[in-house]
């Protein structure tokens, strides 16, 4: 297998390289702040979702609740009503500002050319007076791209994912 | 200010209402008292409760109290403070317990609220009876159930509550016989959102179809109509096409009861396209299998989108959840969303109807968001003393009274809210 051949260790496939994959989530989260939605959509897999529980230990979406559960065709609405002229909820626009951190590769999958990573977040938003801090662990499956990556399963677990929230425009 | 009967009669007119009905927190001690003190309020719903021993804490008005299943089975809505110095006795949010325990002294509670035992009792002397029911948690008087729904009442005497439900029981009907099993289930999880405005902002708003091509323009397509939501749709409900959909929306019913304030909006054109999906016809078949054809067809024609129970409880069709209202200041809100999942429906089905109801009705959905925000636009603009009235003239100079005096119209009009002022002054005057 071409992966196996390259790496380091058996275990550790070159391609995933955790410095490689600690920038790939950097970039992932500065897209979203610079509010390039749709690039950030581009890094999800065809079948890829972004998923974010209501319930601490919530394991499945189906079913139950969620804050966020998107595949890339419910990406699309909420992007394209993100880009209306008159979208009240965010006129003015929530100004974010994220912090990646405390990235662990948890797992890989070589013969798939997946890797399961961990990482920890915080966001502040603003908007009209109103500051608001939040913070999670994060949960990333990435299938080797190239030497890129794209995202199979983006699963934010806030810590404060059963809060009674005010208004939430875009994703963590 | 001093609210007496005539000054709380001037802020109530038949189309407009003073705007201190929002801002002002001696009324809203006034409604606490008087609305939610008083007449039923909706307080949960039996599936969350489904075991003895089974709880959800909850609010009636600014009230923590306890929705409880006793062990022998009954259900009881108790106040969620302990009976020795007041602690909160049930913390968690839900959970099932044989007796309850409060954190400070140890005194244990049943499941029904009456006290079971004080700990350390020998220090106490004769004056002290442990029967005394004033060292419970306390009982709220009088709960029922239609259907499922729980309401209760801190008065302890007053309309039944069927009388309260009156012809708006009829939108709880349509609902659960949708289900095949005759059952409908909340347990699927809850959205809960807050905004900071006044309560009645979300009650107004859960029946206004007058609002929905502006405060949801930016869910509309170039099409005039919105994402589609559910399963075999193929676009979503057609909002402002101009043609068709526009005259449509003029031709549904509304209704608005003066003396209950319930209040419903008939359905959206959406709801009458012709739904091909498998798992729809799958759904079909098994009510039929039930029903029959012809009952069927009746129950799944499309009579409403949605209804409000006055004071604090909504249901919708389109988007299938219960909303729950809760007010916590003048000028501050939490509202609850639970996805409806009908008992015996093919599951694929139940599990579309939670997921959509992310996309609808989470706080971080593609339409709530927009209601919040015109809340709190609302709520800010209102502080202004430009105008000292908000109106709710569309389509008063239509309204119709059917046979029981209720209001009926037809469109986008105001008349459920109307209707909800008018059942308000009538409880805000009323003796106690
Ligand atoms: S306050 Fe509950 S036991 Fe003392
Ligand atoms: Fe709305």
């Amino acid at each position: 297998m071409a992966a196996n051949t390259n790496s380091i260790a058996p275990s550790m496939p070159a391609w995933a390289d955790e410095r490689a994959i600690e920038r790939f989530l950097i970039r992932e989260v500065g897209l979203l702040d610079e509010r390039r939605f749709e690039d950030w959509r581009d890094l999800f897999t065809e079948d890829g979702h972004y998923w974010v529980p209501l319930r601490w230990g919530q394991d499945s979406p189906d079913g139950e609740s969620s804050l966020f559960y998107d595949d890339r065709k419910i990406m699309a609405t909420r992007f394209e009503r993100l880009r209306h002229p008159n979208i009240h909820s965010q006129s003015p626009a929530h100004r974010t500002c994220r912090i990646v951190g405390n990235v662990v590769i948890e797992r890989i999958d070589a013969a798939l050319g997946e890797v399961h990573v961990a990482s920890n977040m915080i966001m502040t938003d603003y908007r009209q007076r109103v500051s608001r801090v939040f913070s999670g662990r994060v949960h990333h499956l990435l299938r080797r791209n190239g030497d890129d990556f794209k995202i199979v399963l983006k699963k934010v677990e806030l810590t404060n994912c059963d809060d009674v929230f005010e208004l939430i425009a875009v994703p963590f | 200010m001093q609210y007496d009967l005539g000054t709380l009669r001037k802020l109530v007119h038949r189309d407009h209402v003073h705007r201190s009905v929002y801002l002002d927190p001696q009324l809203f001690t006034l409604e606490m008292a008087r609305i939610f003190g008083r007449g039923w309020v909706y307080v949960g719903h039996d599936s969350l409760v489904p075991n003895p021993g089974d709880f959800l804490t909850t609010r009636i008005g600014t009230q923590p109290v306890v929705l409880s299943r006793h062990t022998d089975g009954k259900i009881h809505v108790i106040y969620n403070s302990c009976g020795h110095r007041g602690a909160i006795v049930c913390n968690e949010e839900k959970g099932n317990a044989k007796l309850f325990r409060c954190c400070y002294h140890g005194w244990t509670f049943k499941t029904n609220g009456d006290l079971d035992a004080v700990a350390m009792p020998r220090g106490y002397g004769t004056s002290f009876d442990p029967r005394d029911p004033a060292l419970g948690m306390g009982r709220l008087p009088r709960v029922e159930t239609y259907r499922g729904f729980v309401f209760a009442s801190l008065a302890s005497d007053g309309p039944s509550l069927e009388e309260h439900l009156g012809f708006a029981r009829t939108s709880i009907d349509e609902l659960v016989d949708r289900a095949p099993d005759g059952e409908i289930d909340l347990s699927a999880g809850v959205h809960r959102y807050m905004f900071r405005g006044n309560w009645k902002l979300q009650l107004e708003n859960s029946v206004d179809m007058y609002h929905v091509p502006f405060s949801h323009e930016s869910s509309v397509s170039r099409s005039g109509r919105q994402f589609d939501r559910g399963t075999g749709q193929q676009a979503g409900s057609a909002i402002s096409d101009r043609g068709s959909a526009a005259q449509k929306w003029e031709q549904r019913s509304a209704w608005g009861s003066r003396s209950s304030g319930h209040g419903y909006a008939g359905h959206q054109p959406v709801a009458e396209e012709e739904n091909t999906d498998p798992i729809h016809r799958a759904y079909v078949t098994l009510l039929e299998k039930r029903h029959g054809k012809e009952r069927t067809r009746e129950i799944l024609q499309p009579k409403r989108h949605n209804t409000a129970f006055f004071p604090n409880m909504t249901l919708q069709a389109l988007n299938q959840h219960v909303r729950v209202i809760v007010p916590i200041s003048v000028d501050r809100t939490e509202v609850n969303v639970y996805p409806i999942r009908l008992k015996g429906a093919p599951d694929e089905m139940n599990r579309q109807f939670v997921r959509h109801l992310n996309l609808t009705h989470s706080a971080a959905s593609l339409i709530q968001t927009d209601d919040l925000e015109c809340f709190r636009r609302c709520q800010e603009g209102l502080a202004s003393q430009g105008s000292d009235w908000v109106w709710f003239a569309r389509g008063v100079e239509t309204d119709r009274e059917d046979e029981r005096g209720d209001y009926v119209n037809n469109g986008t009009v105001e008349v459920q809210q109307r209707a909800q002022f008018a059942a308000w002054i009538k409880l805000m005057t009323a003796e106690a």
